[in-house]
């Protein structure tokens, strides 16, 4: 059954009213904007974009007059048209402008109807060579007064990734960020620099400790809990530093590999070890010599130094940044170190000469620390 | 001596605390696990749902409108389906959200990317937020797919790409296989698991070439996506899109799908019939899901049309490899 003319248009009337009243409703989705870019190591790579340019770059005429024009007359039609792509769409790898040789344009153009109505779009492809790269990184800008049909889908695909990256560009985010030209899978943003790199590995190991490593932080509060004078707090902690930087480059490497069904308890029986460190300390001597406290607290420093491996294993390192990275990685987890025990002075330090400090705080505050280090000791043998 | 026994008395004590510390984490740790038992999607059973007696359906003045940019309608506790304001895009694309244990999948990002004209995160959120206080659960991590790879069905993705515990899927056809872990894309079937709510995924290439169909086991839901709606079935490949049609007819002589569910409704109820494309208010619309024997009539299809050209259905119609965009209006 089919509508009478009558009906038809009237829905048609009602269709232009609803077009005209609103402009949210006019949305240039069937014609959207893509930028397919393919990077090689060895041989030259290509820029793809396809636009609907009889609704944004030209006029639906200009378009429909460069789409039928030849030879010279549609080289002259079309430079302006590849000066405002030159000019809007940037390119860049490791954060420098990567050139381009403009190859060849194809263009639909059914009618000039059909360019001028957005609901039946009429696509120029556009394609430039690029450079070989061995670069690590990508992104696609668009210049802030650069109007195409949004929203922009994006697509990165490089012969050092097993999967293209995607990602889109609307009216409110012109930039891509960082591609990943390589395979690895760290947080992608903001690695444009060694600044930012730095930013990003620095952050993700603070991070490791505040707030996602609570065993960490209790292991450190550990040793603030068995008190002993800022020396020797100091002694420890470093020496807990070295040895967990020791063994998050071994195992960053590859050189020691141990499950985490193992390294994980031991974590929290290192965290009890550390409570009752505190908690069994009687008038006839602590629970093992000062001289060998500085040995355990090591060799629980290097299971650390595992838990940590493991976890920035899960994050990734970029193949040419890998030192750095880990330099960087390693400095946040240090930072968020100090700043776990900058917070426990500023709340306990000062009460350390008062007479009540071990009953009242040190005591059960270590109490804490090795009943949490049970609980997680329990829950990670039984998983 | 006694100093000694009082000091054996201190540690014995200390140790006690030490215990009773350990013990109290693991009983709350019990009370929260019975508490919060997990979910069960029993795919044996079915779970029920409902549909609204209407969908928002836009208004005579677009910018008069005063519904909410996106309909939040509950087909039941756990599955939610979403509908875009036709007022803010004549396309009126349903998105669907779909709860887990821990996960939630939410099925395409409508057609407006201004957040906001369609603020879809800021409502997503609130959703899952809403979902997971409900049940005293930590929010489960949302899981952003596409049905297809159409513009008009990711145009808020961006909206996500912040999103902390986020997992996007990517807009490009390999990041789609990768994710769901297609090896013999589109005939395989992929069992999805959401958390205990099991999802069949297969291909269903036709209208677009990366395009999915699920089946919820919980709920016995067929999404069908844009390859098969009330409305308008542009083509661009007939040989793929039929041998899809009966991929999910398999499916459902197999599994006993409730409802097919999809994409747009651009019908009007009168049989044949459908609404200009680009229309912003349709108050005659037909209810979005569609039955089995409306896929029987596709199936059958399949089997008759051997040409491109325009097949008018009561219920869709088929556009089979006819330029895009191409319509019965006058």
């Amino acid at each position: 059954m089919l509508l009478t003319p009558a009906l038809k248009r009237r829905w048609l009337i009602l269709c232009l009213l609803g077009w005209l009243l609103s402009t949210p409703c006019y949305a240039h989705l069937l014609n959207m904007t893509r930028v397919s870019v393919v990077l090689h190591e060895a041989e030259a790579g290509e820029l793809l974009v396809e636009i609907d340019l009889g609704q944004s770059l030209m006029g639906a005429a200009d378009y429909w007059a460069l789409a039928k024009a030849e030879g010279d007359e549609r080289s002259r039609r079309l430079a302006p048209v590849l000066e405002a792509l030159e000019r809007g769409l940037t390119l860049r790898i490791d954060g420098a402008n990567v050139g381009r040789t403009f190859v060849d344009a194809q263009f639909e153009a059914a009618s000039l109807a059909a360019i001028e109505n957005p609901l039946t779009p009429q696509m120029a492809q556009l394609r430039w060579r690029l450079p070989p790269t061995a670069g690590s990184v990508l992104s696609v800008e668009l210049a802030p007064d650069f109007e195409v049909p949004w929203p922009c889908l994006v697509r990165s695909d490089s012969d050092r990734r097993t999967l293209p990256v995607s990602r889109l560009l609307t009216a409110d985010r012109l930039s891509s960020g960082a591609l990943a030209l390589t395979e690895q899978h760290p947080s992608e943003a903001g690695q444009d620099s060694i600044i930012d790199l730095l930013m990003v590995y620095g952050f993700l190991g603070f991070q490791h400790i505040l707030p996602l490593g609570l065993d960490h932080v209790l292991f450190v509060l550990g040793l603030f809990f068995l008190g002993g004078g800022v020396r020797q707090l100091v002694a420890l902690v470093s020496c807990f530093t070295v040895a967990h930087s020791l063994t998050l480059a071994l195992a960053t490497f590859r050189i020691v590999d141990l499950p985490a069904e193992l390294v994980e308890p031991l974590i929290a029986a290192s965290i009890v070890y550390v409570g009752l460190e505190r908690l069994l300390v009687t008038d006839s001597g602590a629970l093992v010599r000062q001289k060998l406290r500085y040995g355990v607290v090591f060799s629980f420093g290097l299971l650390h130094g595992l838990g940590f491996a493991r976890v920035l294993g899960e994050v990734g390192l970029p193949d040419g940044q890998f030192l750095l990275s880990l330099l960087a990685f390693n400095v946040g987890v240090e930072l968020g170190q100090l700043f776990v025990l900058l917070l426990a002075f500023l709340c306990f330090g000062f009460f350390q000469n008062r007479s009540w400090y071990a009953s009242c705080i040190a005591t059960p505050g270590a109490t804490v620390v090795a009943g949490v280090g049970l609980y997680w000791l329990i829950q990670r043998i039984s998983v | 001596m006694t100093e000694s026994w009082k000091q054996r008395g201190q540690v014995t004590g200390r140790l006690l605390a030490v215990v009773a510390v350990a013990l109290v984490l693991l009983a709350v740790d019990r009370a929260r696990a019975v508490l919060h038992e997990p979910i069960v999607f029993d795919p044996a059973g079915r779970a029920p749902g409902v549909f609204p007696e209407r969908w928002i359906h836009g208004s005579k003045s677009a910018m008069d409108n005063e519904d909410p940019p996106v309909q939040v309608h509950a087909y039941n506790e756990h599955t939610i389906i979403l509908r875009e304001n036709k007022a803010i895009n004549y396309e009126g694309a349903f998105m669907y959200l779909f709860f887990g244990n821990g996960r939630v999948l939410l099925i395409d990002q409508g057609s407006t990317s201004s957040p906001a004209l369609f603020p879809l995160r800021e409502v997503v959120d609130e959703v899952v937020s809403d979902w997971a206080e409900a049940r005293g659960v930590p929010e489960p991590e949302l899981i952003v797919a596409n049905s297809h790879l159409h513009g008009d069905h990711y145009a808020a993705w961006n909206q996500f790409v912040d999103r902390p515990n986020t997992v996007l899927v990517g807009l490009t056809h390999e990041e789609m296989m990768a994710f769901w872990g297609f090896t013999d894309f589109p005939t395989e079937r992929i069992e999805f698991d959401l958390g205990g709510r099991l999802l069949i995924v297969t291909g269903s290439p036709g209208h677009q070439g990366s395009e999915l169909s699920f089946y919820d086991s919980w709920t016995d839901l067929l999404y069908t996506g844009d390859m098969f709606y009330r409305g308008r079935l542009y083509l661009d490949d007939w040989a793929a899109w039929a041998a899809s049609i009966q991929r999910l007819g398999a499916i459902a002589d197999e599994f006993p799908v409730a409802h097919l569910v999809n994409n747009h409704i651009e019908m009007t109820s009168t049989a044949g019939v459908d609404y200009p494309i680009g229309t912003t208010w349709q108050p005659d619309e037909p209810p979005m899901q569609m039955t089995r024997a409306m896929l029987d009539v596709a199936i059958e299809a399949t089997e008759k049309i051997d040409k491109p050209g325009i097949y008018i259905y009561d219920d869709f119609m088929i556009y089979n490899e006819i330029p895009w965009a191409t319509t019965t209006d006058p």
